[in-house]
């Protein structure tokens, strides 16, 4: 495959790819069997009854559970809910997913189930550090082991000399 | 998902312990293979380039949630195999992008959901989600702890294999 072919095909999958994250932002909220934020912002009401499954921030704790605020595609606030029922051991800041019936307007969740995702905002960071470690652990491995040719845009092998080994 | 990290080191097990039966996949193969295990995190590039501003820029819907999912994946494998210099390489660097992609895949397949069933891993062929035993959560430091003693223990024992067997 030359370098024009393989900068079209590369950029071909790149459109592809990128139009599979609009098809899947597109179909999402009719698929997922459970109110967004968006959705929740729009019609308050609308699940009254209904058991739904909702990720939040922990606002704060309360003698029978917790104040968490569930947000929008924006990033912005947009129900604060009440859950009822719950000992989760959580800290302000965290993140839970609960799992229970919604009434008041959105505003009350009776938790059947609770995930604790992040107890705290340290567990954020935790998973954010290691994560760039990941990165680089796989990425400086394979930069160990591949050079990248840029006038031919490719990958290739690097020698056992290139990598300052020796042979035998 | 759990930590990139924990993925990445993963991958470098499973791939290691697989080129014990198979000559040719050897280190320079096997850190493909756990370059295909970052692919699914790259939904985290929404922390450099958010999808609600994707979205509000081009007046169309977008979701990075994609690139965590079979086709996704697919794609993102596709991309990375296009840029090996030959038909023989790019077949190699697609399987094993594909296999390290779709061990994270696996890996997130068992985390906990509240209400007991995964995110739509198979999108776009079904929105389907799978029954999940809720084994961990992506802040569960043990995650990490199993992924290192994994690579270690096989790093060592393919150190000495190496030795044994006189391979490079």
């Amino acid at each position: 495959m030359n370098h024009h072919r393989r900068l079209l095909a590369a950029g071909l999958l790149l459109v592809l790819t990128a139009g599979l994250c609009v098809h899947y932002g597109a179909t999402y909220e009719d698929n997922w069997p459970y109110p967004t934020g968006d959705q929740l912002a729009e019609e308050p009401a609308g699940w009254d009854g209904e058991r739904v499954l909702l990720f939040g921030e922990v606002q704060e704790r309360t003698g029978s559970g917790l104040v968490m605020t569930v947000d929008d595609d924006a990033g912005e606030v947009a129900r604060t809910i009440t859950v009822q029922g719950t000992a989760a051991d959580v800290e302000r800041g965290g993140v839970v997913q609960v799992y229970g019936m919604l009434s008041e307007r959105g505003t009350i969740q009776q938790a059947e189930s609770v995930v604790v995702v992040n107890r705290n905002p340290g567990d954020s960071q935790y998973k954010l550090g290691t994560s760039a470690l990941g990165v680089l652990l796989a990425a400086g491995l394979f930069l160990r082991y591949w050079g990248i040719e840029w006038r031919r845009l490719r990958f290739v092998r690097r020698s056992a000399d290139d990598r300052g080994e020796r042979d035998g | 998902m759990a930590d990139v990290l924990s993925h990445v080191l993963l991958a470098f097990a499973v791939f290691t312990v697989i080129g014990w039966a198979i000559s040719w996949l050897d280190r320079e193969w096997a850190v493909v293979g756990m370059v295909g295990a970052i692919f699914p995190d790259l939904t985290r590039l929404g922390l450099v380039v958010d999808d609600y501003v994707i979205a509000q820029t081009l007046g169309i819907p977008f979701d990075w949630e994609a690139l965590a999912t079979v086709g996704g994946v697919l794609l993102l494998s596709a991309i990375g195999a296009v840029l090996f210099p030959s038909r023989r390489t790019q077949l190699r660097a697609f399987g094993l992008l594909l296999a390290g992609s779709s061990s994270h895949l696996v890996i997130d397949g068992v985390k906990a959901y509240a209400d007991g069933a995964n995110g739509a891993l198979l999108y776009p062929l079904s929105w389907w989600r799978n029954p999940t035993p809720g084994w961990y959560v992506s802040s569960d430091r043990w995650v990490l702890v199993g992924a290192v003693v994994s690579a270690l223990v096989v790093l060592a024992v393919d150190r000495y294999m190496m030795a044994d067997s006189g391979r490079q």
